[in-house]
């Protein structure tokens, strides 16, 4: 277990620098300048000319190390700059902004939406897994079938502007864009977890089909359990293993993923203003997301890897 | 069983925690739904609509508009008065204008601001608006130039005071540092030059000695003082040179500009030639006032705190560069360099009938009814949230259901069969309706509550007027007879009725209808093929072998047309099909649809790579020239490549007459001959903004073409009728 969490943690800097530098190039390579403003007038080229080299954006070698430098601290522990330790720049679109508030105010957003679409698809995909196995055929199974259909097929752009339009306008349950109280939060989420709850709805079914047939729940049933008691304390645990596995890249899909439905439900998170980076060249905000998103994602599939070993301990990874 | 719930506790905490980090506001008495994140706050360097929105609520200008017909109300100016014919301006401020900080606003404020629009480190996108101002255009190129020469060679500009103090400075450290061994490396004498030797002697000994005044002189004689220099103490020097250019550049600016305060409250502006939109120019958001200490971000003791509140910031000495926050001067460049972070809740201190309480990054704005403006009670609302919904469609949702009170530049799909519904309520009800309480309510199938306004733009496709294409073959579009003939063969009503489908009026000129006050466009060229196949033929292209493509007298088919539009949006990609169908049909020639994304779009329309492509321009000021600058020469937007001295001189000419009715009558003429002869472009349609709102609930949103807001004008209905 140790050497487990060892080597994934000296592994981290190594990944971040391959996609550290996988994403510069690539954002390099992006015509025009962040600068530009579209649809707008052109200041002048001796002006444009300033200010490319204010930002650094003249000389993509200096751009690389210097922005390396400052968002791994390394430049803050050499003294070389006051300010926070891992700085990720100015945002280049949003002069007002710096690329650590904005992440600091909206990854918050995006997390809590991802998070809680994860328990929702929980709930629903354990709940209509665990009805469907145990009537496999019945028109319960079908009917769980078919919502994990919609789910998966459905793209979030359709389930939501749906969801917006039963939840929000018709039922009137719902506000339909905003912010803050926990209302807000239900229909984004729940349009958020559906292709996760049909995934999980399927690992469980399978799991729970495999389990009943199994050697040992039918000496549970020989040895006069209630089918209730097999059903939820014995089968169910060791379906849910699978389920387990997908949870941990599932959780960080669901906080990092949610471009559409964040953009749909108008949420202030990270995902919807991203693709607008990518669009306007905002290079740091580019890079300062990845940079975050990568530490992330090592860090669930690292948390996954160790509750795993710890639920099961016949799997644990040494 | 226990153990399987642990990742599910955890997650339950976490998003708990997440949660509980968050704070939401009571809600506003006014929602605003905006699609485009705010680029600043920071007046100077704003160029988009929805910036210069806030800009009118946050700030105030010397004038305003009146938003009804465009004419001019006092804004921080009380009254002003126009002298030597146009010349010199006079502004006698308000007394009673406060900063949200609760100091006076004074003449100072304005020259200092404006001091900032026309310096080039600002990157103000419209430096140039203001180039009338006596002076203005001469100090942008005198700091452009000291700034070239510095970045060049930084001793250029040296100011020889300065130097020598450095250098004496510079010499105790050589003085400290001894002897030859401890020289730092790359100071570079050159043991085989005579004269160096003989200088590096005469340092030396003067070292040994530990003589300094022998020292200055010989280092002063040497040629390697600089690099010297350089080498010891570059970074110092760099920097006590360029703060010693900013002063120059504050010296410059006063001896330069003609802006002058007189007292407090009075300011006179001296123009170049007398511009007679110029007064239009000044209610117009980048020449709103900005706040010194603030933009500057002032560090300063209780008694000045207590001195600029009292009677400004011109009553105290400006503290030195260390002391304000905002600001330094590149030691690399020599520019000054500001940071915008102060443009934000908490530190922005503006002047306008509201304050901000709070930006949130691509979420929303909270804007509350200033305390310390002169017309507290000309503000409707008292609070205004400001929400950012990025996807049209949930806009629309929003507004139905009616979380968002008014929505602008409404983007959905759906807005045509809105407007449709609205086009069925004003045939029952007539249009005369605008905003009244007393309005029908619309029946199944009608709506009232959108609206399309024409406004200050044109959608045009843009030819490349240029001799050659960048592949080095021969342009046809140079030939303007080439040119007309496409337009004619242009069927605009067919685009706006089948393509667009907004209601746009359509436009065959650049200037839209009934915009500006006193001015008259002309007709321009109207949808006609077979004036358009004449015009073809009058430039040789005959279809000669019978296969439809016309063909020059060499025999050599007409080059297919290549239209290049860009992708984000379907309109230009419907627009550019339907060109292709129209111009297929009518004259016979080719056309290839070449999509962009914008980047690629904006490289290539820069660099002259396109034959015809799409091009949209919103006016800026209440004058013909915004628009008919654009066929300017050398006008940083003239993307076509279009140039004629004649246009240009016309231009020019209209600058310098003084007369407002031959003006116009000449900037006619001119718009006459662009787009009945030349045609550098093809106009489509004049741009309409579709908003929402409901009448019955609130009034005051301009419907002038000019597409401007004051959201201190809106006022519920409610209100207004008591």
């Amino acid at each position: 277990m140790k050497r487990l969490l060892l080597r994934r943690l000296l592994q981290l800097p190594l990944i971040l620098l391959a996609i550290y530098t996988l994403t510069f190039t690539l954002t390099w390579l992006i015509p025009g300048s962040p600068l530009e403003k579209a649809e707008a007038r052109q200041p002048p080229p001796e002006v444009m000319a300033a200010m490319q080299a204010q930002y650094n954006l003249d000389d993509p070698w200096d751009f690389y190390w210097d922005y390396l430098g400052s968002a791994t601290g390394i430049s803050w522990m050499l003294g070389e700059r006051d300010g926070p330790v891992f700085d990720l720049g100015p945002s280049l679109r949003h002069e007002n902004w710096s690329v650590n508030e904005i992440l600091a105010a909206q990854l918050p957003i995006s997390m809590a939406l991802g998070l809680m679409a994860i328990l929702i698809a929980c709930l629903i995909g354990i709940v209509s897994g665990t009805l469907a196995a145990v009537k496999p055929g019945s028109w319960l199974d079908l009917f769980s079938l078919m919502v994990a259909l919609i789910g998966i097929s459905l793209p979030a752009f359709v389930t939501g502007t749906a969801l917006l339009m039963i939840g929000g306008l018709w039922l009137d349950l719902f506000p339909v864009s905003g912010w803050g109280r926990p209302v807000h939060i239900v229909l984004p989420a729940l349009a958020l977890s559906l292709p996760f709850a049909a995934y999980i709805s399927r690992l469980v079914r399978v799991g729970m089909l495999e389990q009943m047939a199994s050697d040992h729940v039918r000496l549970l049933r020989s040895l006069g359990l209630s089918e209730r008691t097999i059903l939820l304390r014995h089968a169910l645990r060791n379906a849910f293993l699978p389920v387990l596995s997908y949870l941990g890249p599932a959780t960080a899909a669901a906080m990092t993923g949610s471009f559409v439905v964040e953009r749909v439900f108008a949420v202030p998170g990270v995902g919807n203003h991203f693709v607008e980076a990518v669009l306007g060249k905002d290079i740091t905000l580019i890079m300062g997301v990845v940079l975050v998103y990568s530490v992330l994602l090592v860090l669930f599939n690292l948390a996954v890897d160790l509750l795993y070993g710890w639920i099961d301990p016949r799997i644990r990874l040494a | 069983m226990n153990r399987l719930a642990i990742p599910f506790l955890l997650l339950i905490i976490l998003l708990g925690l997440v949660l509980s980090l968050d704070e939401s506001r009571p809600p506003a008495d006014l929602v605003i739904a905006s699609e485009n994140e705010v680029f600043t706050l920071d007046p100077q360097r704003m160029s988009y609509l929805a910036d210069m929105r806030l800009a009118y609520a946050l700030y105030e200008g010397l004038l305003r508009w009146n938003i009804e017909d465009f004419t001019l109300e006092p804004g921080v100016a009380e009254n002003w008065s126009i002298e030597d014919g146009g010349r010199r301006l006079v502004f006698d401020l308000r007394t009673d204008a406060r900063w949200s900080d609760g100091s006076p606003v004074t003449a100072n404020d304005f020259t200092w601001s404006w001091m900032r629009l026309l310096l080039p480190d600002t990157a103000a996108d419209y430096s140039n608006l203001f180039f009338s101002i006596k002076g203005a255009d001469e100090f942008w190129d005198w700091r452009t130039t000291q700034l070239e020469n510095f970045t060049a060679d930084p001793w250029s500009a040296a100011n020889p005071n300065a130097r020598s103090d450095q250098t004496v400075s510079m010499l105790n450290r050589m003085a400290a540092l001894g002897s030859d061994a401890d020289l730092p490396e790359g100071i570079g004498f050159d043991p085989d030059s005579d004269l160096l030797s003989i200088e590096r002697d005469g340092l030396l000994a003067a070292v040994d000695q530990g003589d300094e005044q022998a020292l200055v002189v010989a280092l002063e004689n040497s040629s390697h003082h600089r690099r010297i220099w350089d080498a010891l103490n570059e970074r110092e020097s760099r920097k006590a040179e360029s703060e010693w250019m900013w002063l120059q550049t504050e010296d410059q600016f006063r001896r330069l500009v003609g802006l002058k305060s007189v007292n407090d409250h009075q300011l006179i502006v001296e123009l170049d030639t007398p511009v007679p939109y110029f007064p239009d120019l000044l209610a117009f958001a980048p020449a709103s006032p900005v706040h010194r200490p603030t933009v500057e971000g002032w560090t300063l003791d209780e008694s000045d705190r207590a001195m600029i509140v009292n009677s400004g910031w011109g009553s105290i000495t400006p503290p030195p560069f260390e002391s304000r926050r905002n600001i330094s001067i590149s030691p690399e460049t020599g520019r000054l360099v500001q940071s915008h972070r102060w443009a934000r809740p908490g530190t922005l201190v503006g002047n306008g009938p509201y304050t901000l309480d709070e930006w949130r990054y691509k979420r929303d704005m909270h804007l509350s009814r200033s305390e310390t403006h002169h017309d507290g009670a000309g503000t409707g609302f008292d609070s205004i949230e400001i929400r950012s919904i990025p996807d049209p469609n949930t806009a629309v949702l929003a507004f139905m259901k009616g979380d968002v009170d008014w929505l602008t530049g409404v983007g959905a799909d759906c807005r045509v069969e809105m407007l449709e519904q609205r086009r069925r309520y004003d045939e029952m009800h007539g249009k005369s309706h605008q905003h009244e309480k007393s309005m029908p309510d619309p029946v199944d199938g009608q709506r009232n509550d959108i609206h399309a306004i024409p406004v200050f733009g044109t959608d045009f496709f843009s030819f490349n007027c240029r001799a050659l294409l960048p592949d080095g073959r021969a342009n046809p579009f140079a030939d303007p007879a080439v040119r007309r003939a496409f337009a004619l063969a242009t069927d605009k009503q067919t685009i706006v009725d089948n393509v667009t489908r907004l209601g746009e009026p359509i436009a065959s000129t650049l200037v839209p209808r009934d915009s500006i006050p006193g001015y008259q466009s002309p007709s321009g060229l109207g949808f006609d093929p077979d004036r358009a196949k004449l015009e073809l033929a009058s430039a040789g292209w005959i279809d000669r072998d019978g296969d439809g493509v016309p063909e020059n007298p060499k025999g050599t088919p007409f080059p297919d047309v290549e239209v290049l539009y860009t992708t984000g949006s379907p309109r230009f990609s419907r627009m550019a099909v339907e060109l292709r169908d129209q111009w297929q049909r009518h004259l016979g020639i080719p056309v290839v649809l070449l999509g962009q994304d914008t980047k690629f779009f904006k490289e290539d329309l820069r660099k002259g790579n396109f034959m015809i492509a799409r091009g949209r321009w919103y006016g800026d000021y209440g004058d013909p020239t915004t628009f008919l600058e654009l066929c300017r020469s050398t006008d940083g937007n003239n993307d076509r490549g279009f140039s004629d001295p004649a246009v240009d001189a016309a231009l020019d000419a209209a600058m310098l007459e003084t007369d407002p009715e031959m003006r116009m009558r000449n900037l006619a003429e001119l718009e006459r001959r662009l787009f009945n002869e030349d045609l550098p472009l093809i106009p489509i349609c004049q741009l309409v903004d579709v908003t929402m709102y409901d009448p019955t609930e609130m009034t005051g949103v301009t419907h002038h073409p000019r597409l401007t807001h004051y959201l201190w004008k809106l006022r519920p209905v409610a209100e207004v009728d008591r």
